[in-house]
């Protein structure tokens, strides 16, 4: 916010800079869902191959399939499939029953979608832990040989593709070392994070190099700053300075950078949650898209196109929390 | 900087940077250790089986399946009057004896005394009335192709079933699952209840199901087969990953897999934990052509291809050994097959090339061939055509789309050749030869339109022909003539794999692909 | 910008300090690169040579690194693989990095709308799940080389758009693009004389990670099976092939796994490199 933008609203005594912020961010999210959805339901259109056909297989009557059609309401030219879909979506926020499984796609969406959930934030936990540790003891060590260690390794997880590191990793710690299970998770919170370990991990690994690098080149740009040179010379301990102040401006370029990243993996844990066999939004929108059964894909392309946006809104706000001058100018 | 460095490399950073990693290492370790849970069998008989699919369960309505993941768990739920074992030949199952008429037109089925259905109330005739009138009706995707007069039960246990016309491959429809009897009149629910909550004869009914995951059987203690099914709970585990189901294989967190890669049965076989089980299918992998394109409508240019494919090569290629060399269209696994006798097209480069200068087209040219993604042995398959079909001058472009978009091209002829499976759903020969050869039948030769009249009218013959020995001449020539002609060239059949635990006894592999669980007992880990 | 003193060079030694990570990286490339351009020459194999009875060959003297599922010699195969991948590779960023570039130098630079506008349609894009847009574009135009073409000039402007943005919103602050536009220069001249050159070395460090992310997608996409289209070599379907052997005859996915990570700390290093020197610029 700029000065005069938030004097002339506390002069005006009208709508104060959140509210606007609310505003304006709502107006965004509305129309970043919007035309996702819209995009989603008109292009999956467009790719051939058809429902009906995925669950008859391959031995069925083109009568049986044309019937099949029909119940499934695929006959409707699309202008009038999207003003039920429209309908349907404003007012249960439901896409629609799933052509395949008979079951609403938004009951089947949020039946999973703790699970996708929860292996994103442990990932991002891990991951954050994982790069500012590096990130500082890199900076600190600047140019020593541990630095050199520490910007080499990550790129070897950077340039192994997911599937692969998941791959590796079960066939040491889950076949061989049967530390973790295999796939799939077990019941209550245990099981859950037992299960989840190895695609945690996994995932935090893909993210950890990117963050390390920027966060070095950031600590290393705090460490040089004016502030901390002061402190430093005001004879305060080095490891508080370190802590306190280094970490805390930091930690900002981590958040942000870390929530892009995010919403690029909502959409995209599919591969790990094929590899760790996880029954979370990923695999479902794998089936989903491979049987073209549309309402459940326009379900899922909703929901993770509304995450996404929310994961940046909650991003911009943490940012804005930690240090009042990165807020966006209005 | 430097003296910044010194500064922050005093011994409390290293220290402090150890304990946090020890400490990371041990929370996680913690976490494990705390909620192992056992990995492993239950070491009594009993206990829980868990059988790892590619694809969920997704329906249990009987007459309106056709595709294995909703075909093998209704068979544990439903059981049909006649059955098949596991090589092929049918017997009576719900039924304790049966009856042909000599004019081939009237059939008579005796239940088995005392059968009940898993809620305790009495199997009769008239059930099965109302399964079979409900099939009829709603015809479905696997609907009774004989011409079926009229249905009745004569008295409690006796059901007679009358035909227009003899048709032998009537017996053999009988056995598939999508003929199971169920109780009349959905024994009081609505149907819509009934297929949630399906109550049959089947050694197992169902406990939990989620039509996107997994579904867990529990035992049907009222089974008709005493003592068995020994297991007390069947789950039908969803893991669509080939990977992800191997290792859960390897360290038990199931006890057998549904689909096995033939390229992965070697290694599993080798290891002690697990056990392939293997079994003659109903499949005969082939590479099929549209007989309307330009180029594939020449009979010599198809058998110019055929001669140039290495079948044998190929076969052991891609299927290390569990596979069966095909020169004719039925499996072996199926009657009246021919891979024997049939004098089929075998690899001769030079007569290719012969064969080719004869067509229309002698200096060769460019096509294209399509293949569904997701199996890796068709794209190994496709590659080595594709060298084949070089060396005589035949340009073919790999064309890989996605599975969904695969039947939409073929399901419209928008292709020039690919590479399909056929496949029986019953031990029966009319199976695969109706599908792949009736012009007039929906699938239009499986979407090859080949058309020839002598072919047809072998095929009408061989269905009103009772077995013996006319029979098997009818087919004998009708397989040699496909041979002859190839509108598609058999590749291989490939064997029915199974991998379960070494644990694991008296599992039943069927040659259509399922398995008969009631004989299972699990010794030890 | 954290505020931050002239500082005199610490270097006792004086001179320009050596950037061994830019070094090292590009020689890696180089060793890789040269091998893949002469393989037409230098290979005693075709890469499509199949030999149905010498399948799954252990590495011997005729196969320096043994024989895939259809007898063909692996290590051609990888150097024909490095030709397609590190093509592909290269050529799927021309138009993203243009697009992103010039979209993001737009947004930062001038502000306001014309930025909303930006922001909400690189939203947009980043909301959209990426297999589906990958699944979209394979049959609206083919799957294949031509598909990944198509998807990252779809999908992939959007990291330098982002960057550039950034970088161009704070550099417009700045005392030198003001007196560029007190000197009446029109906005086009500023954008592509001044701020440009400003942005894109750190749009080049930025294209050398995402080369590396490309790599592994389109490895990636081979496990999926809608990669690259067989028999063209490609490091992404090498792998996937080799999967089932993975216990018995580990080489056929590891090598090409390999070739894959040695790429990417090439790229990495050499990023790296260069973001040093921005940085002591």
């Amino acid at each position: 916010m700029t000065k005069e933008s938030k004097r002339r609203a506390a002069r005006k005594g009208g709508p104060s800079p959140i509210f606007i912020w609310l505003r304006r961010s709502l107006a965004r999210t509305i129309a970043v869902v919007a035309a996702v959805v819209v995009a989603v339901f008109f292009l999956i259109r467009l790719v051939p191959g058809d429902a009906a056909k995925m669950i008859l297989g391959e031995y069925a009557t083109d009568s049986d399939i044309q019937a099949m059609r029909t119940r499934l309401g695929l006959d409707f030219p699309p202008r009038d499939q999207f003003l039920r879909f429209l309908l349907q979506v404003l007012t249960s926020g439901d896409t629609g029953k799933s052509l395949v499984y008979g079951v609403s796609a938004r009951e089947l969406i949020f039946r999973r979608a703790p699970l996708t959930l929860l292996l994103v934030g442990l990932a991002a936990v891990l991951a954050i832990v994982a790069a500012l540790f590096l990130a500082l003891l890199a900076a600190t060590h600047k140019d020593g040989p541990l630095d050199h260690m520490i910007r080499v390794l990550p790129a070897i997880s950077l340039s192994m593709p997911v599937f692969w590191i998941g791959l590796l990793l079960i066939l040491v710690f889950s076949v061989k070392l049967r530390i973790f299970p295999v796939g799939g998770v077990k019941e209550g919170l245990g099981g859950l994070l037992h299960g989840l370990a190895l695609p945690a991990i996994t995932v935090a690994l893909s993210q950890v190099p990117s963050l390390v690098r920027s966060l070095r080149v950031q600590i290393l740009e705090v460490l040089d700053s004016d502030f901390v040179v002061t402190l430093r010379a005001a004879g305060l301990p080095s490891r508080r300075i370190l802590f306190r102040h280094v970490l805390r401006s930091s930690a900002i370029p981590a958040v942000m950078l870390l929530g892009v990243n995010l919403a690029y993996l909502m959409g995209g844990t599919m591969v790990i949650e094929q590899v760790f066999g996880l029954k979370g939004i990923g695999t479902l929108l794998f089936a989903a898209i491979s049987n073209r059964d549309l309402p459940l894909i326009q379900g899922i392309a909703l929901y993770c196109a509304l995450a996404v946006v929310l994961v940046g809104l909650l991003t911009d706000v943490g940012a804005g929390l930690l240090d009042p001058r990165t807020r966006a100018k209005p | 900087m430097t003296y910044m460095k010194e500064n922050y490399r005093r011994p409390e950073w290293a220290f402090l940077s150890a304990s946090m990693v020890l400490i990371g290492v041990g929370l996680l370790l913690v976490v494990a250790a705390c909620t192992k849970q056992p990995v492993g069998e239950s070491t009594s008989t009993g206990g829980s089986f868990v059988y790892g699919r590619p694809a969920s369960v997704t329906s249990l309505d009987l007459h309106k399946q056709i595709t294995s993941n909703n075909a093998f768990a209704i068979d544990k739920i439903f059981e049909p009057l006649i059955a098949f074992d596991s090589k092929g030949v049918l017997v009576d199952w719900l039924s304790e004896s049966h009856a042909v008429s000599p004019n081939g037109l009237t059939y008579t089925f005796v239940l088995r005394k005392g059968l009940k259905f898993s809620n305790g109330t009495p199997v009769k005739a008239q059930d099965a009335v109302f399964s079979l009138e409900r099939h009829l009706k709603l015809g479905g995707p696997l609907a009774i192709k004989a011409k079926v007069a009229s249905v009745t039960a004569q008295d409690e246990r006796t059901l007679v079933i009358v035909l227009d016309t003899p048709y032998t491959p009537f017996i053999t429809e009988l056995s598939n699952f999508s003929n199971g009897i169920l109780p009349k009149d959905f024994g009081g629910v609505s149907e819509e209840e009934f297929f949630k909550k399906p109550v049959g004869t089947g050694p197992f009914t169902v406990k939990a199901w989620d039509p996107a995951g997994d579904l867990t059987f529990a035992k049907n203690v009222k089974y008709w087969q005493a003592g068995k099914p020994h297991l007390d709970t069947l789950v039908y585990k969803l893991i669509q990953d080939d990977s992800q189901a191997i290792n859960q294989l390897k360290t038990g967190e199931v006890q057998g897999i549904e689909s096995v890669a033939l390229e992965n049965a070697a290694e599993l076989a080798k290891g002690g934990t697990a056990k392939v089980l293997t079994n003659g299918s109903w499949i005969t992998e082939q590479l099929f052509f549209n007989t309307l394109d330009k180029y594939f409508s020449d009979v010599h240019v198809r058998r110019a291809l055929a001669l140039s494919i290495d079948r044998a090569g190929l076969t052991k290629a891609v299927t290390f050994g569990y596979a069966e060399v095909a020169r004719a269209l039925l499996p072996p696994a199926i009657p009246y097959h021919a891979n024997a006798t049939v004098k089929a097209l075998d690899f001769d480069l030079d007569k290719a090339k012969a064969e080719l200068a004869q067509s229309k087209f002698p200096k060769g040219f460019s096509s294209k061939l399509l293949i569904a993604s997701g199996s890796g042995t068709r794209a190994q398959e496709a590659q080595i055509i594709q060298a084949a079909a070089k060396t005589i001058g035949i340009d073919l472009a790999i064309e890989v789309v996605e599975l969904a978009a695969f039947r939409q091209r073929f399901f419209a002829y928008d292709f020039s050749a690919m590479i399909n499976s056929g496949q029986a759903d019953s031990p029966e020969a009319n199976s695969i030869l109706a599908f792949q050869t009736d012009p007039q039948g929906f699938s239009k030769s499986y979407w090859t339109h080949y058309t020839n009249d002598k072919v047809t009218s072998l095929l009408y013959a061989g269905q009103g022909t009772p077995d013996g020995e006319k029979r098997a001449s009818i087919y004998a020539e009708l397989q040699q003539i496909l041979a002859d002609e190839v509108p598609y060239v058999p590749l291989y059949y490939p064997s029915i794999l199974k991998a379960v635990r070494s644990s694991v006894e008296g599992l039943v592999v069927l040659p259509n692909n399922s398995l008969l669980f009631q004989d299972v007992v699990i010794k030890g880990k | 910008m954290i505020g931050r003193s002239p500082r005199p060079p610490l270097r006792p030694s004086g001179g320009r300090p050596k950037t061994p990570p830019l070094w090292i990286g590009c020689s890696m490339l180089v060793l890789l690169a040269v091998p893949a351009i002469l393989a037409p020459w230098i290979t005693p194999y075709a890469p499509g040579q199949q030999n149905l009875s010498a399948t799954l060959l252990p590495p011997s003297r005729g196969h320096w690194l043994g024989t895939d599922q259809l007898g063909r010699d692996l290590l051609t195969r990888i150097l024909y693989a490095a030709r397609t991948d590190l093509s592909v590779m290269v050529l799927a960023q021309i138009i993203p990095v243009c697009t992103g570039v010039f979209l993001g130098m737009v947004a930062g630079y001038f502000g306001r709308g014309i930025d909303a506008a930006v922001t909400l349609f690189t939203d947009t894009v980043i909301a959209f799940p990426f297999y589906l847009t990958v699944i979209i574009v394979a049959f609206l135009s083919g799957s294949g080389q031509r598909g990944i073409y198509v998807t990252f000039a779809l999908v992939g402007w959007v990291v330098y758009a982002r960057v550039v943005r950034g970088l161009s919103a704070t550099f417009r602050q700045q005392d030198w693009i003001a007196a560029a536009r007190t000197l009446g220069y029109p906005d086009l001249r500023i954008l592509l004389r001044h701020l440009l050159p400003n942005v894109l070395p750190q749009a080049i460090v930025v294209l050398m990670t995402d080369m590396a992310a490309l790599l592994v997608a389109i490895v990636t996409l081979g496990y999926l099976g809608i990669g690259i289209m067989p028999p063209t070599p490609d490091w992404g379907t090498m792998i996937a092939d080799g999967r089932p052997f993975l216990s018995t005859k580990w080489w056929l996915s590891a090598l090409p796994g390999l070739a894959v990570v040695y790429t990417g700390i090439a790229l990495s290093l050499i990023g790296d490199g260069l973001a040093d020197r921005i940085r002591r610029t």
